[in-house]
């Protein structure tokens, strides 16, 4: 199953970092030929040309919504009306969207991501229990990787 | 009854800001004011920070233009150091500014500004938005999705996959360029110029539609300021000031970038958090000007690239004579540069030296400042630092592109406000033109000031005593 990870947040404010940093952890390790990591600060629009010949594409993302260090995996579907103010970047369901509505199909799609504590400008370092949270986010992913059929799991 | 409108946030830009229309009794614009709501302080965090931290700390300042700031702020480092870096080096860099320039240029206008475009001011909002265009262009979609493609992969060919690219180093570049990554780019870049071409017709073809717009959004009397070369051709990674008036008159010429602050005053305003950049000998605010793609063409003799100088000649048909004074027309000049960005990093990818192995100068600190200019996508960008002993940063100045068009960009809110607004009878299209006029400068306010977060479009009318009159919103 072609798949394609995609960690996204800002490397200078604290736990904001976390998508990213899990992303370079994960394409530092031994993955599978059919797994490609990226890294993004934001993610654009010309990621839909990377999302439309893959079967799964992974969103890594640090959370606000969530309790900080809780891990939660879930499925996306596409959403046009998930649309940012911030014209600049996208929603990752608003990028599934962009990729069904251009190409007729969007693939299978999952957002893994954890709850931060810290958005501090000019931090580069996690927070503890964001450290702790990375380690599983890690874990989830490697579970979407070696499982082609996964329900939408919280964790 | 004298009322305010507030248009809050502005939509399809780069961070959060809040336009606000003051009407007097008759439903008339009395004033209009463009607000940066948030402030991040860049230069001050940046203080305490050895100064080889500086590239990397300031590319942060923006997801979408980090390399503009990379560029610059490696520039003034190379002061810092007193060395001139290796001419693949600069090569190299030139290369990667222009495949960021393709790439910003490129959002702007295919999924910024064309919904409006292509579906028109007073199209229904609920359509008026990139999946509008998609549905009734896709293949005009496509084309904006591959020319950013083409854009970001030069990028990460030449700086590594990583969010912010660390391959600019002061002095240079780390690491010459493969002959396999140089025939993977090469290979590239024939798609994107006919993808390039083929948009240019395309809204060449649309621009006299837009009469209207064209004479209201922003057709303004103002000074422009870039830099150049030697000659005076087009130039976005080094060169020196051209500044002419909105006649034509060349006033400054030949001005290298380190004696900057002999043209450029910053002034501050009490309802925005970006300062207001003027022409010094001129004073504020009579010193306004514009930067970016419209001021870049408006000052360059020519391209010096083929196609785009074809383009540059019919860029300057828009207008009878002198300066193409309309902001509107920075979606054309945005289109005429991203041609030149093509074809100039074909061109030096031909060149005979780009795989030398010689791209880098090394050096400690030998001065106490540094200043470095570039042309980002928007304008010109100026990093000036200061650093002690240590190499430790004691002072920073940073002058963004989006800053210097903030004069403009509040004239030009008057004017469409005064062309456009009935305060008797508030319309969505009405708002819409007050905003895409903002969109035409494509402003960057992650980088002029910085926040993100996410706001619904809510306008008020209040009268004097602050009781709501009318209200209309966007979620």
């Amino acid at each position: 199953m072609r798949t394609l990870i995609i960690g996204y947040g800002s490397p200078i404010r604290g736990d904001d970092a976390l998508g990213p940093l899990a992303a370079d952890r994960l394409g530092s390790a031994d993955l599978p030929d059919h797994v490609q990591v990226i890294s993004r600060h934001i993610l654009t629009a010309e990621l839909v040309a990377d999302l439309v010949d893959k079967e799964r594409v992974i969103f890594l993302d640090a959370s606000v919504d969530a309790e900080p260090g809780e891990v939660r995996c879930r499925r996306l579907e596409p959403d046009s009306e998930a649309v940012s103010t911030m014209a600049h970047f996208l929603d990752p369901r608003e990028l599934l969207a962009w990729c069904q509505t251009l190409y007729g199909r969007a693939p299978e799609s999952y957002l893994v991501s954890a709850g931060i504590s810290s958005l501090d400008y000019a931090s580069y370092q996690l927070t503890p229990i964001a450290e702790s949270a990375l380690e599983r986010m890690l874990e989830a992913v490697d579970r979407l990787v070696a499982e082609p059929n996964l329900e939408t799991v919280d964790r | 009854m004298s009322r305010t409108l507030t248009i809050e946030p502005v939509t399809r830009i780069e961070g959060h800001a809040r336009i606000t229309l003051q009407l007097g009794d008759g439903g008339e614009v009395e004033d209009a004011k463009f607000h940066l709501t948030q402030f991040r302080g860049f230069e001050k965090f940046c203080e305490g920070r050895p100064y080889r931290e500086m590239p990397a700390l300031t590319a942060r300042t923006c997801g979408i233009c980090p390399v503009s700031h990379l560029l610059a702020s490696n520039k003034a480092c190379d002061h810092l150091l007193s060395v001139s870096i290796p001419p693949t080096g600069e090569k190299l860099r030139r290369i990667m500014n222009l495949a960021q320039l393709v790439q910003s240029h490129a959002l702007s206008f295919f999924h910024l500004s064309s919904p409006d475009l292509l579906l028109g001011w007073d199209a229904d909002p609920a359509s008026r938005n990139i999946f509008g265009v998609m549905r009734q262009d896709p293949a005009l979609a496509k084309d904006g999705i591959r020319l950013r493609q083409i854009g970001q992969t030069i990028i990460e060919m030449l700086g590594g996959k990583k969010i912010h690219p660390t391959w600019v180093v002061p002095g240079g570049v780390n690491e010459p360029l493969s002959q396999e990554k140089r025939d993977a780019m090469l290979a590239l870049l024939p798609e994107g110029l006919e993808i390039a071409k083929r948009t240019y017709a395309f809204f060449k073809a649309l621009v006299p539609k837009f009469q209207d717009e064209a004479n209201h959004f922003g057709n303004q009397p103002t000074m422009f300021l870039s830099l150049v070369t030697p000659q005076g051709n087009l130039e976005h990674y080094d060169g020196l000031f051209r500044l002419k008036d909105a006649q034509g008159r060349i006033l400054e010429d030949m001005v290298p970038p380190e004696d900057y602050e002999r043209l450029i005053g910053e002034a501050v305003e009490d309802f925005s958090y970006m300062k207001f950049p003027y022409y010094k000998p001129h004073g504020y605010p009579q010193g306004i000007y514009r930067v970016g793609p419209l001021a870049r063409l408006n000052n360059a003799n020519t391209c010096g690239t083929p196609y785009a100088d074809v383009a540059l000649a019919e860029f300057h048909m828009l207008q009878e004579s002198g300066p193409i004074a309309s902001s509107f027309h920075y979606h054309y000049a945005r289109l005429v540069e991203i041609i030149f960005g093509l074809e100039m990093m074909e061109r030096l990818l031909k060149d005979p030296t780009i795989l030398d192995h010689r791209v880098r100068a090394r050096a400690r600190s030998n001065r106490y400042e540094g200043i470095g200019v570039s042309e980002a996508p928007r304008g010109t960008l100026i990093h000036h630092y200061r650093i002690d002993d240590e190499g430790l940063i004691t002072w920073v100045n940073l002058i963004i592109a989006t800053g210097h068009n903030n004069l403009a960009m509040n004239q030009a809110i008057r004017q469409v406000a005064d062309a456009y607004v009935d305060g008797n009878d508030l319309k969505e299209g009405m708002l819409n033109r007050v905003e895409a006029v903002i969109r035409c400068f494509d402003p960057c306010l992650s980088c002029a000031s910085h926040a993100f977060g996410q706001m619904p479009l809510h306008i008020e009318l209040r009268d004097r005593s602050g009781q709501l009159v009318d209200t209309l919103s966007r979620s």
